[in-house]
């Protein structure tokens, strides 16, 4: 009897990782990922903490490996729409969205996207730069093929005219495709909250002022920049840059924010920071924290190095406001050093706020789809927080990666849970749920 | 070297609006963000919930510390523990004041509410103006219902009033 | 839609041209007021830093006068807001606070029960009346009108009890927008205009509003419009009493929200209304007045 297969929603690290394990005993995958590529967040990242590896380098390997293996099937630019059944037997529709490209004729040579004549915000590189409307979302993308927006096509046909492999097709449609699967993963991690949010560090205002993402993305050479950490606002080199730590984490007010600690945020920042050091060596760069959290593995040796050889300055307090010179496009951060007690306030060429990781805005939607329980936050409950903790509230359904919240949260964490959740359904094809 | 009150904070986090000051983290935020922090250095909100919180009571309640605050309530919108730091303000302004601490502006107010019903009351002129205009005299004081009430809640007496 | 109307100590006192521009524009939008018989003092924040008990039972008698109505709360200024949206909500969430404040309550006659909502002016002109209906009744459109609006602190803060009435401050922006005037962004807007120091440590109240001037005069704007009496105090008369204090004049004209909304709907303010003005609102508004 052929062994029932799998459905991995989320092709995260967390979903790669789960997709390769099942895989590699033999096991049929289906990795559905909403976006064109595989590869989330990581995808994103410049360096991992706290090694300083290469994100993308450790992470092609792997994606490359999906896409080869025999028994995975990538279903990209993919959404999960409707489940039923039970486990050992989900009848799961998938809608594959048309990318308005025939993938087994594209070659990925991007002449389309030379000629394309519309520009739109890219949201691989958090809408700091632009990319066209065909588009390959990132340089290792997989599959390596185009995508074409329709809703910012201009409909001038110009990329199918060019194409070499005649794998342009406007025509497409969108395609329905019905899985029999014997267990679900949920990998779909994480969302930044949005600091807008927070008026008074004027995000959204003041274009020196961005998040950790924007400025990984800053720091990529595959990124808007080439790589090279540059003032939004003017393309100056910014020779100041503070950190603001637990924006919209650790906020009990309610009405904003989420009251648990996102965290990675404090070894992201110290990474970042590190890394903007690199860049720019003689750079000013402080840190403002409530409480400095380096747990784990090589971590607190990481956060000494970064004071004692990287220079960075540490500061305990949490800034109150933000305000920009609007000549210089200065920013002004004003805090109370609770060290020194003193009032004062200090100017910045570049701020980076730190925020809050949330679930995936849309991830409340798909729960209801699987009809799986989520937490007052939109993290995906385990069916036994100590106990069981990568399988949902429905048997036969599990979750790894951020998704399940933020006691995971860094890289090994979430590859160690999409191994867990395939370790779980591996059980559940031999038998055992 | 002043003495420790180590009841104090409790003191405070039982007096109404006061129960913030148990879940202060000193992070700074509220005093990053004072408007009259940034005038004096004798105002700081931090500064004042760990006075609080080490029992510097002495420090506080006969001194002019409380009386700086504007109730804008930023410090106690920009809070993450949620805000009821900045109530505690109140709190300890409801302390002094039983000690005699009150200044003599706020005072002013209070006999004019137990007085009349009102903080601020029109003038003769201002009435006659009024009536010119064709507005009513503002609406009528309830100044027995206030009298009573007030003294029910024994004002006078914590304010001190011979 | 009626409402209990209260206005407090100061208006009646001072700033009667702000009860009569509203008396003229809210019922023309259909908003009808019906005055409260009896009233006391809502105890603002001086009086809440003498006394907890007495701030409740001193608001709530107020809260009770409406109750007997049947109607919802309006008022004008953000310290009666404050004082009695506080005072409504606590005892609304608290029966054990409730029970106590009904105890002092019942020396006169009087008891909570939770029936009825205070509210803002600005609250009842975005959410009851709406700003697209203001706009079909503004006929003489202030356009090219550059204001600086302050909200004011107890208009919109603690966020956790106002966030569902005011969505912040952007309602009174857009409320100046229908008049036609374009309401400019500046830095710190949230910030106090320095009137409750008043009294207490006028140096600081002044400097404060010194600091909230700068704030507005660096964003060029014209005028300065306000929804609570105290701010236009401290923003008015303040402007003199800076210029004697720091010799430095600003020229913000500062109207009252519904005088500028009375003009934007054709009516005109009478001379005594517009000499009460400390800074002159004729170099801004010629030809409007």
């Amino acid at each position: 009897m052929e062994q029932p297969a799998v459905l991995i929603i989320g092709g995260g690290i967390s979903g790669i990782q789960a997709s390769l394990d099942l895989a590699s005993r033999g096991i049929k995958v289906y990795l559905v990922e909403k976006s064109p590529s595989i590869g989330g967040r990581m995808a994103q990242l410049d360096k991992t903490f706290p090694t300083m590896d290469c994100s993308i380098c450790i992470l092609a390997p792997k994606m490359i490996d999906c896409a080869h293996h025999p028994n995975v099937q990538l279903l990209t630019y993919s959404e999960v729409k409707e489940v039923k059944g039970a486990v050992g037997n989900f009848v799961v529709k998938v809608l594959k969205k048309p990318r308005y490209v025939d993938e087994t004729k594209c070659t990925g040579c991007g002449i389309c996207a030379d000629h394309c004549p519309a520009e739109v915000p890219n949201e691989f590189d958090e809408k700091l730069g632009m990319r066209k409307a065909i588009y390959m979302p990132f340089p290792q993308a997989v599959p390596r093929v185009v995508t074409v927006d329709k809703e910012n096509c201009l409909e001038c046909g110009l990329c199918e005219k060019v194409c070499g492999a005649k794998a342009v097709n406007l025509e497409q449609q969108p395609e329905e495709i019905e899985l029999n699967v014997g267990s679900i993963i949920v990998a779909t991690g994480f969302d930044l909250f949005d600091p807008s949010e927070i008026p008074v560090y004027g995000y959204g205002r003041y274009k020196d002022v961005i998040t950790a993402m924007e400025l990984e993305r800053l720091l990529c050479a595959s990124g808007p920049t080439g790589g090279h950490l540059i003032r939004p606002s003017d393309g100056k080199i910014p020779k100041s840059i503070a950190f603001i730590q637990c924006v919209g984490s650790r906020d009990r007010r309610g009405w904003i924010g989420n009251a648990y600690c996102s965290s990675i945020c404090c070894k992201y920042a110290v990474k970042d920071a590190v890394l903007v050091r690199e860049h720019i060596p003689d750079a000013r760069v402080s840190i403002f924290y409530i409480d400095l959290r380096a747990f784990g593995r090589g971590f607190q040796e990481f956060l000494n190095r970064a004071k004692t050889e990287y220079g960075i300055r540490f500061v305990r307090s949490s800034p109150g406001e933000i305000v920009e010179d609007p000549v210089t496009k200065s920013l002004t951060l004003w805090y109370e050093d609770t060290a020194t007690r003193s009032i004062q306030n200090l100017m910045f060429d570049l701020v980076v706020l730190c925020a809050a990781l949330i679930p995936r805005r849309d991830v409340k939607d798909l729960a209801k789809v699987l009809g799986i329980e989520v937490d007052q936050y939109g993290f995906l409950k385990a069916s036994g927080a100590i106990t069981h903790p990568v399988d949902t509230t429905v048997p036969g359904i599990f979750a790894s990666g951020y998704c399940l919240g933020p006691k995971t949260g860094d890289v090994p964490d979430s590859i160690m849970q999409g191994s867990a959740a395939a370790s779980r359904v591996a059980e559940v094809i031999a038998g055992r749920v | 070297m002043s003495s420790l009150d180590s009841d104090f904070m409790h003191e405070v986090a039982n007096t109404p609006r006061g129960r913030g000051v148990l879940t202060c983290i000193q992070c700074g935020r509220c005093s990053s963000s004072c408007p009259v922090a940034r005038l004096t250095t004798e105002h700081n909100p931090r500064r004042l919930m760990e006075m609080i919180i080490l029992g510097l009571r002495s420090e506080i309640l006969p001194t002019q510390l409380p009386w700086y605050c504007l109730s804008c309530f930023t410090c106690l919108d920009r809070c993450p523990q949620g805000g009821d730091v900045g109530e505690a303000m109140f709190a300890i302004r409801n302390l002094a004041v039983r000690e005699g601490n009150v200044p003599e502006g706020i005072v002013i107010q209070a006999r004019s509410l137990i007085d009349t019903g009102r903080v601020v009351n029109p003038t003769r002129m201002a009435l006659l103006e009024r009536e010119k205009l064709g507005l009513d005299k503002g609406p009528s004081t309830a100044t027995e219902d206030v009298q009573k009430i007030l003294k029910r809640t024994k004002l006078d007496k914590k304010i001190g009033r011979r | 839609m009626k409402h209990a109307f209260y206005l407090g100590c100061l208006i009646p006192a001072r700033e009667f041209s702000y009860e009569v521009s509203v008396r003229k524009v809210l019922p023309a939008l259909g908003v009808e007021l019906v005055n409260m018989e009896g009233t006391n003092c809502c105890a603002p924040f001086s009086i809440q830093s003498l006394d907890y008990a007495s701030w409740m039972a001193l608001a709530a008698r107020n809260l009770c006068i409406a109750e007997e109505m049947g109607l919802d709360i309006l008022t004008l200024c953000n310290d009666c807001y404050e004082s009695l949206l506080m005072v409504n909500t606590i005892l609304k969430e608290k029966p054990e606070v409730k029970d106590q404040v009904n105890e002092v309550l019942s020396e006169v006659g009087k008891e909570f029960k939770g029936t009825i909502d205070v509210k803002h002016m600005v609250d009842v002109l975005y959410d009851d009346v709406g700003v697209d209906k203001i706009k079909d009744a503004v006929s003489e459109p202030f356009k090219g009108l550059k204001v600086a609006t302050q909200p004011g602190c107890h208009l919109t803060k603690p966020k956790r009890i106002h966030f569902g009435a005011v969505r912040g401050f952007r309602a009174l922006d857009e409320l100046v927008r229908a008049t036609g005037a374009e309401s400019i962004e500046y830095d710190r807007k949230e910030m106090c205009c320095g009137g409750p120091l008043r009294g207490v440590n006028d140096e600081f109240a002044r400097q404060v509003a010194r600091l909230k001037l700068i704030n507005i005069k660096n964003a060029g704007v014209q005028c300065i419009v306000t929804v609570c009496p105290f701010c236009y105090v401290e923003l008015d008369l303040g402007q003199l009493e800076i210029k004697r204090h720091f010799k430095e004049e600003y020229n913000l004209p500062v109207l009252h929200f519904a005088e500028l909304l009375r003009m934007a709907m054709g009516m005109k303010l009478e001379d005594w209304e517009i000499k009460s003005h400390k800074i002159p609102l004729n170099q801004v508004l010629k030809g409007r007045l």
